[in-house]
């Protein structure tokens, strides 16, 4: 298939994802609600640190709010393109039901990651979007057209961070049948992404920010915005984005060469 | 009376045994809370930096009741209780104990306990490695009224966590999807149970408020006890009264949702 019969493919998806959702308005709105209050409890959690102390890693109040900004963002992002994609994976591995997906017609991983959308993340994202620009008028920064473009650029490699850590965790289940629950270790890692850098010492800076991509993912963008463009930056998060989505799709195809179905 | 209790045991160790098939789930948890406790501490130190005390606490206290916290998640917290409840509803799986001398919230409240049995034992694999790394953090007063304040605290706290999890596990006989409403509710018991920070920093009349909703009993009051973020038995006593009012108060209304949704409920298959 030629990539705009993909294209066409995604927009038939997220045109049915859309039409079920407004079939579904009341789950929509609780849904909504539930993003919605979660990035509050975060935003809450940064206003109660800093009633306390004046700066946390050298990161100001706002620096920090725009930190955290980041991280919901991506992660609205990354709940609203792929998670039930990845989540569902999992689960249709388990029960033999990817075979289903096997049978279309087109790349298995395109087919696997694009089938939903959910517009509930995708709506909060605008939340994310408001406390991003709040942090960023409270810093006094205005951002011209290319930083605003390179932001965007981070987060999108910020965004394949998160897609192959997630479709790794997934693929494991080719081999571990028995692994419900397992993707619930992105939230766990996830927690480190609302973390500066400067925070993390020793050991824990070598694991949590050189060997997992959590923390880079939204340091290097809000930095950006802060202090300007490095490009020594910019090239540790694309060239960690380029490995891990290698090092992901490696997997995944591993495992699907390994795959041989479930039911009769 | 005896054969009532005869009747619950053989429940609990059905629940152990069918609990213990999920062993690894729960120890993969186990190892990835500690991923959290990771944030924890790198974020609380680095708030600390500079400073001895934050809200009244040295970075040792604080640090200790997040530890705390914690553990007590595995052995009080709900888990899929809700959703297993609902489930059975949906599926028509309430049926045999409608028919059976059985009572389905001791029922539930009986596989509620061995779950947290499991979960709580496992719990203690991945602190038992992390315990070289963080045990010169841990400090604990050594006030023995502590221990008796916090013990029936915690026993209360189970009992709130579950019949919570019941509740909404209930509404399944309202709602053909009650998932959006559990992960709420998780979120306002994440915020005011004191997961995300010590209930004590936020502003003191949002605090007094809090004292007063059950969540605050949920988690954040016997870790409290134990951690000495409650200084006086008065205060602890104040807090028990109200825990207790809310123990009764959460009972009364799953009473209430059940006998309620049993009037909606239709028993359809076998």
């Amino acid at each position: 298939m030629k990539p705009f019969h993909y294209l066409r493919v995604w927009l038939a998806c997220a045109r049915y994802s859309i039409v079920r959702t407004m079939m579904f308005r009341f789950d929509f709105l609780m849904w909504s609600l539930v993003e919605f209050f979660w990035m509050a409890v975060n935003v809450l959690l940064v206003d109660v640190f800093y009633s306390h102390v004046n700066a946390i890693a050298g990161w100001s109040k706002y620096q920090m709010m725009l930190l955290v900004g980041t991280s919901m963002l991506l992660q609205r992002l990354m709940m609203g393109f792929f998670w039930s994609n990845l989540f569902e994976l999992g689960r249709n591995i388990r029960t033999g039901q990817f075979d289903f997906l096997l049978a279309q017609p087109g790349q298995p991983l395109f087919m696997v990651s694009t089938r939903k959308l959910d517009p509930d993340s995708l709506i909060n994202s605008f939340v994310a979007i408001a406390v991003i620009i709040y942090s960023a008028r409270q810093l006094g920064l205005n951002p011209d057209l290319v930083h605003i473009a390179l932001y965007v650029g981070m987060l999108g490699c910020g965004l394949v961070i998160h897609y192959a850590l997630v479709l790794l965790v997934v693929s494991s289940t080719f081999w571990l049948i028995g692994s419900q629950g397992i993707e619930g270790t992105f939230f766990a890692l996830f927690e480190f992404a609302r973390v500066p850098r400067e925070a993390f010492r020793g050991v824990s800076n070598v694991v949590f920010v050189f060997a997992l991509p959590a923390v880079v993912t939204t340091f290097v963008p809000a930095r950006m915005l802060i202090h300007g463009f490095e490009p020594v930056y910019l090239l540790w998060l694309g060239g960690v984005a380029l490995a891990w989505l290698a090092l992901a799709i490696f997997v995944f195809n591993c495992g699907l060469r390994r795959y041989s179905s479930a039911s009769s | 009376m005896r054969a009532a209790l005869n009747k619950y045991r053989h429940a609990y160790l059905v629940g152990l045994q069918s609990n213990i098939v999920y062993r690894w789930n729960f120890a993969f948890r186990g190892f990835f809370s500690l991923f959290h406790l990771v944030v924890v501490f790198t974020l609380w130190g680095a708030a600390y930096a500079g400073q001895k005390q934050i809200g009244g606490f040295d970075l040792g206290q604080t640090l200790t009741y997040f530890v705390l916290l914690l553990v007590l998640q595995f052995f009080i917290g709900g888990f899929t209780e809700d959703y297993q409840i609902s489930e059975e509803i949906r599926n028509g799986l309430i049926n045999q104990f409608l028919l059976k001398p059985i009572n389905y919230f001791c029922y539930r409240f009986t596989i509620f306990l061995s779950a947290r049995t499991v979960s709580g034992a496992l719990v203690l694999l991945p602190l038992a490695v992390a315990l070289p790394f963080i045990y010169r953090y841990l400090t604990l007063p050594t006030e023995a009224w502590r221990l008796w304040f916090g013990l029936p605290a915690v026993a209360m706290s189970g009992v709130i966590q579950f019949t919570i999890a019941y509740c909404f596990g209930l509404m399944a006989f309202w709602f053909l999807e009650i998932q959006s409403f559990v992960i709420l509710s998780y979120a306002v018991e994440t915020l005011l149970g004191g997961q995300v920070f010590p209930l004590d920093l936020m502003p003191a009349g949002l605090y007094r408020l809090s004292q007063f909703l059950p969540y605050y009993y949920q988690m954040y009051f016997p870790a409290a006890i134990f951690t000495g973020r409650i200084k006086t038995q008065a205060q602890a006593l104040e807090g028990l009264g109200i825990q207790l009012f809310w123990v009764v108060v959460l009972l009364a209304l799953a009473h209430l949702l059940w006998v309620r949704g049993l009037r909606r409920y239709t028993a359809v298959g076998g």
